[in-house]
């Protein structure tokens, strides 16, 4: 085995970097989209922002294979897209039509859906993502089949007691499990020093006997390589954690004009924009703006394109509402 | 294969060793499931033939034991978890109420989550508020979940069959009383019981009651009573409440024109409202008799279980009601 040369290292960082930036852009290029149909009121509903986490979703999401299994979170989309569910079945559920995953259940962020690419759902509960893991990785280990169940909640959520329930018997069973905290230091209006008197969440996975690393959520490489090797010991039988510290950018919803946050505090967040500092790294390694202007273009257009092919999609009729209770 | 008196417990247990035996799929999990065979024995012998991997003991976990078999399912297992007693399931709220019942439904009809939770229910032995209640009508208000409810060992082995090959979520309330009762159970492992299929368990001409789980014998008894004023009863028991068997019903209640419904959970609000209403609705015209309910009383269970008896229909009281409905 030869070891990698320097300046190939750096073009293997600055490959996996591009590789990142561009997950990062699709997915708040999809967000925007969605913001603006939120704000026109086209979609109805909560619509909760991932600006500032994209990063670090794209930087997990890249690390699963495709079979690997996933229960996102409520916090943005870029989850799906960098799992690689397709753009048109994500907004078709935010129209309501047929062309959603959903086929026209119309399910806002919550109620995604692709098993063929490991997408298995979301609760409107949070913290049940908990042990719909636990079970999933079960399911995968007892077959033999290899796939991690990657899970992510909001530090709010982890003071659930699914936390704990499931935390303990992933621990007891060795079960594949990658629990990802993203800790933006926000629950709706709580800031979680003040509701569970810490701001870390990862020693309480250490307790349980996880396999756990805190990372810079705004930094896309460092979270890719701690997804990596949280996968890495998921499959080997230790349940796995990640705390990534981040940033919420926005409001809890869109249209949260967060009156309950330090104007001071919200500034400095937006300067750990993670796609800005992806962009800047990238430049730093040699790339050219042009390039990045260009992905930034491309998934602009792609998401514009593919809005326009879920909101023509048909409605569903009334009856759609009997379809699928039973199996 | 002869056919051969078990226990309801029993032919609980030979469904899931038949099962587990043609399905690798199927594995149980719960509380004191695998050594220990279960706290009321069920599981007895399960362990040691499946081992640990197919029949897994849990700690204090209900979130886990429901959201992790709905996980499972969703992974492609077949779980049968146990909940010590019905009760429990209640702490797992999240996880039956929503994640079980809903989520292939809110993912727009897509997955499939073919999964088994067993409630051991029924009032007795002192057990008190919290380990007493039979819960089904809880579910039966929560669409997506099907509810079986046993009363005979044959039809708890069978039911217990059916449910586990079903591709819906399914909730086994199997009746704590009715364990040790003995019954002609067929050692036929491919003989199933459907569900939505009711039982008329007595011929009758004058009054119709629908009995599930433990109340079914105690409407037998009461018919042999009332037989002897010659008062004639038929006993429709509809075996799974989802899907429920109307039709039998209807057709019972066509016949004698007067409807007893009688269960063992508390009266207001409970599943026998239910029925009642939709005799009044679809039946209106077959009746001779108002639609009466007997049912447990409306007060938590009490721990002194000289007490029990006055919270769920005694046979004296079916008999009295039924004496007066056979009035009309
Ligand atoms: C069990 C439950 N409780 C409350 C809510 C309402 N709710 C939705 S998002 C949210 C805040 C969640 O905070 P956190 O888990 O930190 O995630 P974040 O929103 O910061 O991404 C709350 C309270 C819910 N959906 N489920």
């Amino acid at each position: 085995m030869t070891t990698m040369s320097p300046d190939a290292g750096l073009t293997k960082q600055r490959e996996t970097l591009l590789r990142l930036y561009r997950e990062t852009a699709r997915g708040r290029a999809l967000e925007d989209v969605v913001n603006q149909l939120a704000q026109t009121r086209t979609f109805r509903g909560f619509f909760h922002p991932g600006r500032g986490q994209e990063g670090l979703q794209a930087a997990v999401c890249t690390a699963l294979n495709v079979d690997d299994y996933l229960l996102y979170a409520h916090r943005g989309l870029t989850y799906l897209t960098a799992k690689g569910m397709d753009p048109v079945s994500i907004l078709g559920d935010f129209h309501g039509r047929l062309a959603g995953s959903t086929r026209g259940l119309g399910a806002g962020t919550v109620h995604c859906v692709d098993p063929a690419r490991g997408i298995m759902g979301q609760g409107g509960t949070l913290g049940s993502c908990f042990p719909l893991s636990a079970g999933l990785a079960l399911a995968s280990k007892t077959k033999g089949e290899g796939k991690v169940a990657a899970a992510f909640f909001g530090e709010g959520a982890s003071a659930r007691g699914t936390f704990l329930e499931s935390g303990v018997t992933a621990k007891a069973w060795g079960l594949p499990v990658v629990w990802i905290c993203e800790n933006n230091g926000w629950a709706v209006s709580a800031r979680v020093q003040d509701v569970q008197g810490t701001a870390d969440i990862a020693p309480r996975a250490a307790a349980l006997g996880f396999h756990t690393q805190v990372v810079d959520g705004q930094d896309v490489l460092a979270v890719h390589e701690a997804a990596i090797e949280a996968i890495r010991q998921a499959r080997g039988g230790v349940p796995a954690f990640i705390e990534a510290k981040t940033e919420r950018i926005e409001g809890h919803f869109t249209g949260d004009m967060q009156p309950y946050r330090d104007r001071d505090e919200v500034a400095a967040a937006k300067t750990r924009d993670p796609l800005l500092l992806a962009g800047q790294r990238l430049v730093e390694l040699g790339e050219d703006t042009a390039v990045l202007d260009d992905i930034r273009e491309q998934a602009r257009a792609e998401m514009n394109a593919a809005d326009e092919a879920a909101r023509t999609s048909p409605l569903p009729d009334g009856t759609r509402i009997h379809e699928g209770v039973w199996a | 294969m002869s056919d051969k008196p078990i226990t309801y417990a029993w032919a609980i247990n030979h469904a899931l060793d038949e099962e587990m035996q043609r399905d690798p799929d199927v594995f149980l999990m719960g509380q004191d499931v695998g050594r220990m065979g279960g706290v009321f024995g069920l599981t007895r012998g399960l362990h040691d033939k499946f081992g640990g991997e197919r029949v897994r003991d849990v700690s204090i976990v209900e979130h886990l034991v429901v959201g992790g078999a709905v996980g499972a399912a969703l992974g492609g297992l077949r779980p049968v978890a146990e909940v010590q007693f019905a009760d429990f399931l209640l702490l797992a709220g999240d996880e039956s109420f929503h994640k079980m019942a809903k989520w292939r439904y809110m993912h727009g009809g897509i997955l499939t989550l073919p999964m088994v939770v067993r409630a051991p229910c029924g009032i007795q032995g002192g057990v008190g508020a919290e380990h007493s209640q039979s819960p089904e009508g809880h579910y039966w208000h929560t669409p997506g979940i099907k509810i079986a409810v046993p009363s005979t060992p044959a039809d708890a082995k069978g039911l217990l069959k059916s449910a586990i090959r079903d591709d819906n979520p399914v909730i086994y309330f199997e009746n704590r009383r009715l364990y040790r009762v003995k019954g002609e159970v067929s050692a036929d492992p491919e003989l199933l019981v459907p569900f939505g299929q009711g039982k008329v368990r007595r011929v009758g001409r004058d009054v119709t009651i629908v009995a599930w789980s433990a109340m079914v014998d105690a409407a037998l008894e009461a018919a042999e009573i009332l037989e002897r004023e010659e008062i004639s009863v038929e006993i429709v028991d509809p075996r799974t409440l989802v899907p429920f068997d109307m039709e039998t019903v209807s057709t019972s209640v066509r016949k004698t024109s007067r409807l007893l419904v009688l269960h063992e959970a508390s009266l207001t609000m409970g599943p026998g409202a239910e029925i009642a209403a939709r005799a009044a609705d679809e039946l209106f015209e077959h009746l001779d008799a108002p639609v009466k309910r007997l049912a447990g009383t409306d007060n938590p269970i009490p721990q002194n279980m000289a007490l029990e008896q006055f919270c769920y229909p005694q046979t004296d009281q079916i008999v009295s009601t039924v004496r007066d409905l056979a009035k009309w």
